[in-house]
């Protein structure tokens, strides 16, 4: 019976670490495109609006999907504060709290700290030119996000319990 | 005697200084030595000026100085702190707020204006579009100039451009040369007008005030910074001759302020002001009337005798001493040196 019982959770434990992996897999991909989305509202608030930066940020923030909302968030209000940051600094920061929770990738993460350099130092041409670039490198991302996901979505929310199944008949 | 010579500084708000709302926009390093400065000195300091590889300079009155690491005043440049190359874009990020893009138009004109009404002048690289200028680059100039609102800096030259008779102000011209407190003066002078004074039984009046370079009202965002009034009307960063005509047609003005005319469509549209029966109150740079006759754009004015009042300003006792007081018809002193 104990036995049947430990075999039980084994195949549960595995199975749910497989969903885990699986759902970061699949979370990406949507990730990148709000993070497309947002990207490009940001753009029209600084073409059309010609928003201050920490107020865009934050209208971005309240307009997005809730993947991305704290990254702009947080950048806005750090910028807002007047403490002496610079907008890098402040995009910086904020990208460091919110990559841990994030389903991004290196990659992802060095594309975004690439805009950050960029970001509010220059007139409206050349702000617009670094984020069309930054999301077309996202939107590039996302597409192999997406591949990956097709990919492995399926794999790794079988493997996990098929994987804890190989076991338990085996250890059996 | 103590009317005339009374200086700007010695009405000064202690209490409430202006350096230490800028201290925001500079870099920490720089903000601790600005900070660091002598509470004198920071009662008195006029502009901060930041160049690229050279000292750090704070104005103070008709003088400058140059600044130590600590925070110290010296006259050596040998001694002073240079301003690096990333303290200098550290300011601008600063000072833009981070939106060097929301900026374009200023930066064609050469300055921003902060929350709180202070200029900053930059200076950089002009980047040119068929011979207009587009914007700068390059920024490594600025001159963070501290705007100090007094009030009451005009109680000296309200007596003599109220016109009790009819209830409302002489035309009126102030002039000096840059940096003798016209704009401080016309800006108490438009608070007092819009507010009315009850100590001369003088009710408000309808005050329209064309704000072109945004020093004035020291609009942030469309909303005045410094107090110019209840019945006051801005029209932020607005070319003069175009404002004033918006705002006598819309708005019913009993006076229409202005700062700094100089350019021929000004003139033009202030004769149509006054054929309109609006009064007027407006600052020129100059040092006498003869002076201002001689300039091309102001002869007219000058001929046509519309100006009433010439109120000229120097800094012979200080910034914003009432040097003379001209009726604008007799071409006489009005006596203000005398009294």
């Amino acid at each position: 019976m104990l036995k049947i019982l430990g075999s039980a959770m084994v195949v549960a434990a595995s199975g749910l670490s497989g969903l885990a992996v699986a759902g970061s897999y699949a979370k990406r991909p949507r990730e990148l495109r709000a993070l497309r989305s947002a990207l490009q509202m940001l753009e029209t608030e600084i073409t059309y609006g010609a928003t201050c930066l920490p107020e865009a940020l934050v209208t971005v923030a309240t307009r997005s999907d809730v993947l991305v909302r704290p990254l702009f968030k947080q950048a806005g209000v750090e910028l807002a504060a007047m403490s002496g940051v610079s907008a890098a600094e402040a995009w910086e920061k904020a990208l460091a709290g919110y990559y841990p929770t994030s389903a991004l990738k290196p990659q992802d993460h060095a594309i975004l700290t690439n805009l950050g350099r960029s970001l509010g130092r220059s007139d409206c041409a050349d702000q617009v030119k670094h984020l069309r670039l930054t999301m077309e490198q996202v939107t590039q991302e996302a597409a192999n996000a997406e591949e990956d996901a097709a990919r492995n979505v399926k794999m790794w929310s079988y493997l996990g319990f098929l994987g804890g199944l190989v076991f338990v008949l085996v250890a059996y | 005697m103590k009317a005339a010579g009374l200086a700007l500084n010695a009405l000064e708000c202690v209490k409430d200084n202006p350096v230490n709302k800028i201290l925001p926009v500079l870099p920490a390093n720089i903000r601790d030595m600005v900070a660091a400065l002598p509470e004198q000195v920071q009662e008195q300091v006029e502009e901060i000026r930041l160049r690229q590889g050279r000292p750090l300079v704070v104005g103070i009155s008709s003088t400058d100085t140059f600044v130590r690491a600590d925070g110290g005043l010296t006259g050596r440049a040998s001694e002073a702190y240079l301003v690096t190359p990333a303290d200098m874009d550290r300011v601008i990020q600063l000072l833009s707020g981070s939106s060097l893009y929301a900026l374009d138009e200023e930066l064609r004109n050469g300055f921003i204006t902060l929350p709180g009404g202070h200029r900053v002048g930059i200076t950089g690289k002009a980047v040119l579009d068929s011979g207009k200028i587009r914007t700068l680059k390059y920024l490594t100039g600025c001159n963070i100039r501290i705007s100090r609102e007094i009030p009451g800096a005009g109680e000296h030259v309200l007596p003599h451009i109220i016109d009790r008779n009819r209830h409302s102000i002489y035309h009126t011209l102030l002039m000096s040369p840059p940096g003798c407190g016209k704009t401080t003066i016309l800006r108490d002078l438009v608070r007092q007008i819009s507010n009315g004074i009850p100590a001369m039984k003088f009710a408000g009046l309808n005050v329209g005030l064309v704000d072109e370079r945004s020093e004035v009202a020291g609009c942030y965002k469309g909303v005045p910074q410094k107090d110019v009034g209840v019945r006051t009307d801005v029209l932020d960063g607005c070319p003069k001759a175009e404002g004033m005509m918006m705002l006598l047609r819309s708005m019913a003005p009993g006076v229409i302020a202005a700062d700094e005319i100089g350019r021929r469509e000004d003139v033009d549209a202030l004769e149509e002001v006054l054929n309109a029966g609006v009064k007027i109150l407006i600052t020129a740079h100059g040092v006498s009337p003869a002076d201002l006759a001689e300039r091309p754009v102001l002869t007219r004015l000058m001929h046509a005798k519309m100006i009433e009042r010439f109120v000229l300003l120097g800094r012979s006792r200080g910034v914003g001493t009432i040097e003379d007081i001209i009726d604008g018809r007799s071409m006489r002193s009005l006596g203000v040196r005398k009294c």
